[in-house]
């Protein structure tokens, strides 16, 4: 058989399927049911990553393949999925991420044997993984929306897999409400570009932006904006995000964090760069003010969290904001006519899209195993992991570094090229508008040093100094497959970022087929060892350099130590304990402590409620009890959704009249308007 | 087939139509359950003549399988079903109509000619019985009304019945042709099944409520 990428693909959604249907076949047999399941996926991804990597390789010349996936009952209705570069790019994102997480769950299911059915477990993930890959390599309407509805039930039902705790159920509920906004919003878009193509096709809807009148293609880039921001979970859609990611099993959290909210990226993309046409200004400005918005946001609550992964959920919507800043910055460049510009910005945003899927896959997948270890997401409660589990250590720090944007790693290269599209862009145009650039170039910025200020915080607190806790006194190492995949992904990071330039030449057919032009080649120097911007002016970096670099001066202190301290006597001591008996944990730094001037310099944003209560007998210097209650509320919850979830319970109850709970008065509704419908015709 | 047959067969659908309707509005002013009961079932036999005329005056043979199926199920089986369920919860065989007899025929009498006014577009180009679709019509809407106007769920069962002798007079009489075997077979079992479940929840309320009244399931609403 000849492997081409539609028999890689064919064979990818057909394990999907296999895999989901054997865990329901094995639902009592859970040791087969883990194997077979997540083995399933494990295989299925690596054919869906293949495929990809095929179809990307080929370049732009390769034919995109196209198949039927099996007959429709229905006009219209097309099961079929092709492979055009975005959905290539995506499917290698989806299947990247599915290998990992798929290999690492081996291992992370073991935890729920005897306890919950893995069967059930491995079913749902199955499921969430087909129908995520069969969103991104839709060719048609019907199909993406029918995948779209299908991954937002699996995950739901993964999100309250653990339904017996409130908090689970709670955060299900939240993901359905949300999951179905935008499930709303994204079929009235496709519906009014549907109006004006009049076949649902993808291939057909291309470009069809331009047929539309001004004020409906409006409206539908304001409704896909919306319906695609909620699954990607910009500010202030955002709120099922940090309720969603922490309490869902974390192999389903790194693929929800990973994968899932990336497809609203896909379709973003897809509307705004193939769909909708030539953009106005606007919608480029709405799209990075909003990305702006939810960058420092989303970091600024990451802050303030001290459960592990609500944390790692708020880095989320800080890098899709990083994201969007780079789709927006594309958008108004397309407008003012700068092509190459727009495309060096589109290269960013993919590229930050991949290596958020992987470095945030890594992080949940590394908190995964800290809760696997210590049965706690509480930071206060853990400390000094690095001694119990150094490998999970090495991962979650790899992961940290990538994050924070430090280079030689991933997350460095697409944040640079972020930076320099927006740095670039003040000179484009003359309007006013054009300040939006420096500041968004700014407020990435700070984003970018909150970011890494969390993760000091993140590691420190999780993994140096001394367990906080019985639980992280007794924690042990990952299991070899939960290690495996983090491994992976901690390489897949460390690949992106040394070998930025071969990577960028994958996206070349893609930027050829939203915007025209192909960057790679002008994006490398040096024989693809640098990587610029563009213009040399404006600045070049090489990752392989730095690292080499780098990896040149780390001699340079133990030569100068061997040459100045040779003769001095190492003598060893116990630390400084401030005279104290001994260092206990009480004594260390707290999360909460450590973002206190953070939480202070920011205080107008966060309004952090404080309380201290004492207790005294006779002074109050003399307290029998002192308690301390200090917690930051999210604006958004309080402003807005608190109150809409009011008035909606209030309409409701309302509407409740209408059930008068008698089958007579429910006949009578419906006689009453049969006839007052054939009245109406009659008349 | 020769134009006078076709003539004849056409007259004759609308002389059982039309009786239809007539039993249909004895079924409102009849109070005794049983006396209800038969009245559907002869109701039924006349449908079971429509069927037969089309199948033969028009040579559409699959309507004859309908009309074999109208016959054992809604002429035999059900009505058997119905009385048997009658005799076994020994309830008084009186019906008390929210509406009053004299109200409740006006208000059929005004239906069906609802039912006429929004036929009448539709009447001219009927290929036979001109009449069957406002009859059907009528059947449907005098249906509904006697399900919204009865107490006990019997007697819903039964207007529920009523209401589907109207579509089916519709589907054979005006676009039989069209309609394929398959969907009349389905909505046949479906009403089947219907009346089977209906059945046993009588049962059911009658044994949790003691009474067939549904009224009283708005104790249910919390």
């Amino acid at each position: 058989m000849n492997f081409t990428p539609a028999v890689l693909l064919a064979v990818s959604l057909c394990g999907y399927a296999i895999g989901a249907g054997g865990g329901l076949l094995f639902l009592r047999r859970e040791r087969l049911a883990n194997l077979f399941c997540f083995g399933a996926s494990a295989l299925s991804a690596l054919s869906g990553l293949a495929a990809a990597m095929l179809f990307l390789v080929g370049g732009a010349g390769a034919t995109a393949p196209q198949f039927e996936l099996f007959p429709a009952p229905l006009p219209y209705l097309h099961f079929s999925v092709w492979l055009d570069p975005l959905s290539a790019f995506f499917l290698l994102l989806v299947s990247l991420l599915g290998v990992a997480i798929a290999i690492y769950s081996l291992g992370y299911a073991r935890g729920y044997f005897g306890r919950k059915n893995v069967g059930v477990l491995g079913a749902l993930f199955n499921a969430l993984a087909l129908a995520t890959t069969l969103v991104v390599t839709a060719d048609n309407v019907w199909l993406f929306l029918v995948a779209w509805e299908i991954m937002a039930l699996a995950a739901y039902c993964l999100v309250s897999f653990e339904h017996e705790k409130a908090e689970a159920r709670q955060a299900g509920v939240l993901y359905f409400i949300m999951a179905h906004i935008d499930a709303v919003c994204v079929i009235l878009g496709f519906l009014m570009l549907f109006q004006a193509a009049g076949d649902y096709g993808f291939a057909s809807l291309h470009d069809i932006g331009a047929k539309m009148p001004p004020g409906r293609r409006d409206a539908a880039f304001l409704l896909f904006l919306v319906g695609f921001g909620i699954k990607a979970g910009v500010v202030p859609l955002h709120i099922w995000l940090p309720a969603a990611h922490p309490v869902a099993p974390s192999n389903v959290s790194a693929f929800m964090s990973g994968v899932l909210i990336k497809t609203g990226i896909y379709g973003f993309a897809r509307v705004a760069f193939d769909f909708l046409g030539a953009p106005p200004l606007w919608w480029g400005v709405t799209v990075l003010t909003v990305g702006t918005i939810s960058a420092v946001l989303g970091v600024l609550y990451a802050l303030m969290e001290h459960d592990l992964k609500r944390l790692l959920a708020y880095h989320s919507i800080e890098n899709i904001g990083i994201i969007l800043m780079g789709l927006g910055a594309a958008l108004i460049f397309l407008h003012t006519g700068n092509p190459l510009l727009a495309t060096l910005a589109l290269v960013a945003g993919l590229y930050h899209t991949i290596n958020h899927a992987v470095f945030k896959g890594l992080l949940f997948l590394g908190a995964g195993a800290v809760l696997h270890a210590t049965h706690t997401r509480n930071m206060e409660e853990m400390g000094g992991l690095i001694r119990r589990m150094p490998q999970t250590a090495l991962f979650f720090l790899i992961g940290a570094v990538a994050i924070s944007a430090l280079p030689p790693l991933n997350g460095f290269v697409s944040e640079w090229l972020t930076y320099q599209a927006l740095l670039q862009g003040f000179g484009t145009t003359n309007s006013l508008m054009r300040l939006i650039f420096p500041l968004s170039g700014a407020m990435l910025a700070l984003t970018s040093a909150l970011a890494a200020a969390c993760f000091v915080k993140a590691f420190g607190i999780t993994f140096l100094a001394q367990p906080r806790s019985e639980h992280a006194a007794q924690a042990h190492e990952a299991a070899p497959t939960m290690l495996l995949g983090m491994g992976l992904l901690a390489g897949a990071c460390v690949a992106l970022g040394l070998f930025s330039v071969q990577f960028v030449r994958l996206l070349d057919p893609l930027t050829q087929q939203l915007t025209g032009q192909q960057l790679s080649a002008q994006l490398s120097a040096a024989h693809g060892l640098v990587l610029t911007s563009l213009t040399e002016r404006s600045g070049t970096v090489s990752t392989l350099g730095l690292s080499l670099t780098g990896l040149c001066l780390v001699p340079i202190p133990f030569a100068l130590a061997w040459v100045f301290a040779r003769r001095t006597k190492v003598r060893v001591g116990p630390t400084w304990d401030c005279g104290q008996r001994s260092l206990t944990p009480r004594m260390e730094y707290t999360a909460t402590g450590f973002s206190k001037p953070i939480r202070m310099v920011f205080k107008a944003l966060f309004r952090p409620h404080r309380e201290v209560q004492r207790e005294y007998d006779f002074s109050p210097y003399f307290a029998k009890t002192l308690r301390f209650d200090s917690h930051v509320e999210e604006v958004f919850e309080q402003q807005i959704y608190r109150p809409a979830r009011v008035m909606i319970l209030r309409a409701a109850r309302r509407v409740r009249a209408l059930q008068a709970g008698s089958i007579h008065v429910y006949l009578l509704y419906i006689f009453g308007t049969l006839v007052l419908l054939l009245l109406l015709f009659a008349i | 087939m020769n134009p006078p047959a076709t003539e004849v067969a056409s007259r004759l659908i609308t002389l059982l139509a039309t009786l239809m309707l007539v039993f249909q509005l004895l079924l409102v002013v009849q109070q005794m359950l049983i006396a209800n009961i038969r009245l559907f079932a002869l109701q039924s036999l006349l449908l079971t003549g429509i069927a037969t005329v089309v199948a033969c005056a028009y040579g559409a043979w699959h309507v004859l399988i309908v009309a074999v199926l109208t016959l054992l199920g809604k002429v035999i089986f059900l009505p058997w079903l119905l009385q048997r369920l009658v005799r076994r919860i020994k309830i008084e065989q009186e019906i008390h109509p929210f509406v009053n007899m004299p109200a409740s025929m006006l208000i059929c009498g005004a239906l069906t000619v609802l039912s006429y006014v929004v036929a009448r577009p539709f009447t001219s180009l009927a290929r036979l019985g001109s009449n069957t679709l406002p009859v059907a019509l009528a059947l449907l809407l005098t249906g509904l009304f006697l399900m919204s106007n009865r107490r006990k769920a019997i007697t819903q069962v039964l207007a529920l019945l009523t209401t589907e002798n109207g579509m089916m007079l519709a589907a054979i009489a005006l676009t039989t042709y069209g309609m394929p075997l398959v969907v009349e077979i389905g909505i046949f079992f479906d009403v089947v099944v219907a009346v089977m479940v209906l059945g046993i929840l009588v049962f059911r309320i009658r044994e949790s409520f003691d009474s067939m009244d549904v009224s009283k399931l708005n104790e249910l609403k919390w």
